[in-house]
């Protein structure tokens, strides 16, 4: 802290307005398309035609809003609803699931489990974009295409990446809190769940963000498994509405204003576990 | 391996409901008959269980994630692997016919020009966003009022959805309606002229990289001694010559991190150009690898061909993966709090 007052203390005025211009140069173009699809979401066709693009929405509209949600062409308020519950059941299902293997990797010996890390660690290596044509032919092979279950089905089971990072924070915790359980009769379930989860709240509720996030963006999975509205995520029902309301700008914008506003407010809310979990995600 | 071998001392700590009766410490005539019964044959039989009940816990625990990895990530690269080798159209059974798909797929001149194509959004992003990330990130590490602030706004586009960022930006990019040629007071084609299109492609990603990158930058910076700087300061050094005599040196690492992780994610770049040219761009301008995997398998319904695609990009990936691990064995901590 010290040493970042003297830097600043030491910046001439003029190279701080230079700074402070570029800096908010910088901000301002960020933000713009943001601020952009708000507001042409609240504009009228007429007024998004014959007005500036960059003109304030006046008189207010929502029939943008409520033509998305009539069914018309995309049912958007089942996109909400499905992703909900697409986000919701991976996020519960892949930290249970994380969280039991990191526990057995972190305070467990067993047989096969130094080789079997490494499997883990060494499938991070393979990205999402090589596995989806297979991952499609065994998902059509179930019988589960277009269907909620194939929607969700690949990431159920947990990441390796979550078990990576769920395993170096439980080994963290100090061996001897869990030789007092020990002793004291407990066995894993009541170690996991009274020592080590209450211990990990961070990284779990990182994990639970990072997931969220993840996965509210998700788009190439749900474009090829799914089709049609019935479970349509929001990515894939604005993507459409793009294609069938083609030239409509004004509803487009209500479409990516929706996929976008709660991802603002969640980044808002929780900016700083987000920033630096995007430090603990990115190096591996 | 190690831990298959035999039994660690530590194995007993693992056993949950008989701690003690395992503790290879409690034989011999001090032994705690309460739980050992000071009975070696009896112990070395308590032991065996506890390291049974190990096994049979560690296995069941891992037993869910896997079936996951198992099923999910290592199986289809042996499907991908054999559907490389197949005729499928999505719908009739595959066909075997050997190596016809790789034959077909490397005389393609159009499978040719989406790999020139990612090298190209390659060869334009990596370079801007890593200088200006750079450059963003020394700005705001100079303790100015509001850094905080910026710092949140500048990583907010990396939180969203690239589909529906592209989807905004290709509203602003629109020849006649749009934003930034009204703006601009030009009549500029940025999607459907071929010349603009991978650009305007490319500027979007950075626009929305841009400040995760700096993150990086910002810990890196943050880690340099400020003794270092302020004797440098001292022996007059100007701080365009600290930027990059001092700066740059000591920014090494991180620079090698964030440029070979943002290298192997462009690779993979696909919701962005989706959102911006649904169709590819003019004339396959914009079909990069990923986009060029989609459209053969579920719009051509050439699935054989789009396997053999995939197959290509991950061995690609993998090397590059390898390239960063050679030379960056030593894993790096971040504090961005």
């Amino acid at each position: 802290m010290t040493s970042a007052n003297i830097t600043a203390n030491r910046v001439r005025p003029l190279t701080l307005v230079g700074i402070y211009a570029v800096l908010v140069t910088g901000a301002l173009l960020v933000l713009g398309p943001f601020i952009l699809s708000v507001m042409t979401s609240l504009k009228t066709p007429q007024q998004l035609a014959t007005e500036s693009k960059l003109a304030l929405p006046w008189p207010l509209t929502l029939e943008n809003f409520e033509r998305l949600f009539s069914g018309e062409i995309v049912d958007f308020s089942r996109s909400i609803l499905v992703t909900a519950g697409y986000v919701g059941i991976v996020i519960v299902c892949q930290l249970v699931f994380s969280i039991l293997a990191a526990y057995a990797f972190a305070r467990l010996n067993f047989p096969g489990r130094d080789a079997l890390f490494w499997v883990y660690l060494s499938t991070l290596m393979v990205p999402a974009v090589v596995t989806i044509i297979p991952l499609y032919l065994m998902v059509s092979e179930l019988g589960l295409r277009n269907t909620f279950w194939g929607l969700v089905l690949p990431y159920l089971f947990g990441s390796p990446y979550a078990i990576f990072l769920l395993r170096e924070y439980f080994r963290g915790i100090p061996q001897e809190l869990v030789d007092a359980a020990r002793i004291d009769g407990a066995g894993n379930w009541l170690i996991l769940i009274r020592i080590i989860l209450p211990l990990s709240r961070p990284i779990i509720a990182t994990l639970g963000i990072i997931t969220a996030v993840t996965h509210w963006n998700n788009f190439m999975w749900p474009l090829i498994i799914t089709s049609g509205p019935e479970w349509s995520v929001i990515t894939t029902s604005t993507a459409s509405v793009q294609t069938q309301f083609n030239g409509n700008w004004t509803i487009v914008m209500a479409a990516t204003t929706l996929a976008l506003l709660p991802l603002i407010l969640l980044f808002v809310a929780f900016n700083k576990q987000i920033v630096s979990s995007i430090a603990i995600t990115s190096f591996r | 391996m190690t831990a298959a071998a035999k039994p660690p001392v530590d194995a007993p700590s693992a056993n949950a409901a008989t701690p003690r009766t395992s503790t290879p410490g409690a034989p011999g005539p001090t032994g705690n008959a309460k739980t050992s019964q000071g009975d070696p044959a009896n112990h070395a039989h308590s032991a065996k269980r506890a390291k049974v009940r190990a096994t049979v816990a560690g296995w069941g625990l891992v037993a869910p994630s896997l079936f996951g990895v198992a099923a999910f990530l290592l199986l289809p690269i042996v499907v991908v692997l054999w559907l490389s080798m197949q005729r499928w159209d999505l719908i009739s059974d595959p066909t075997w016919v050997g190596l016809q798909n790789w034959q077909r797929v490397l005389a393609d001149n159009s499978f040719w020009k989406s790999m020139l194509v990612t090298l190209g959004f390659v060869v334009i992003v990596i370079p801007v966003q890593t200088l200006l990330g750079l450059w963003i990130a020394n700005l705001l590490t100079k303790g100015l009022p509001g850094s905080a602030l910026m710092r949140v706004i500048y990583v907010l586009p990396w939180v969203c959805a690239p589909l529906a960022l592209g989807v905004v930006w290709n509203w602003i990019f629109q020849p006649t309606g749009g934003a930034l040629n009204e703006l601009l007071g030009t009549h500029v084609q940025w999607l459907s002229d071929p010349a603009f299109a991978l650009p305007s492609v490319a500027a979007v990603t950075i626009w929305s990289q841009v400040g995760y990158v700096s993150l990086f930058f910002m810990a890196g910076l943050a880690v340099i001694p400020s003794q270092v700087i302020e004797a440098a300061r001292i022996d007059g050094a100007s701080p365009t010559r600290i930027f990059w005599s001092i700066k740059i040196p000591l920014l090494r690492p991180t620079m090698f991190f964030v440029l070979v992780t943002s290298i192997i994610s462009s690779f993979q770049i696909f919701d962005t150009v989706y959102g911006l040219t649904p169709q590819g761009g003019p004339g396959g301008s914009t079909s990069v690898i990923a986009f060029k995997l989609y459209q053969t398998a579920f719009r051509n319904y050439d699935v054989g061909a789009a396997s053999v695609i995939a197959v290509i990009l991950f061995v690609l990936l993998v090397l590059i993966t390898l390239v960063q691990h050679t030379y960056f064995r030593k894993r790096m901590t971040y504090d961005l709090s």
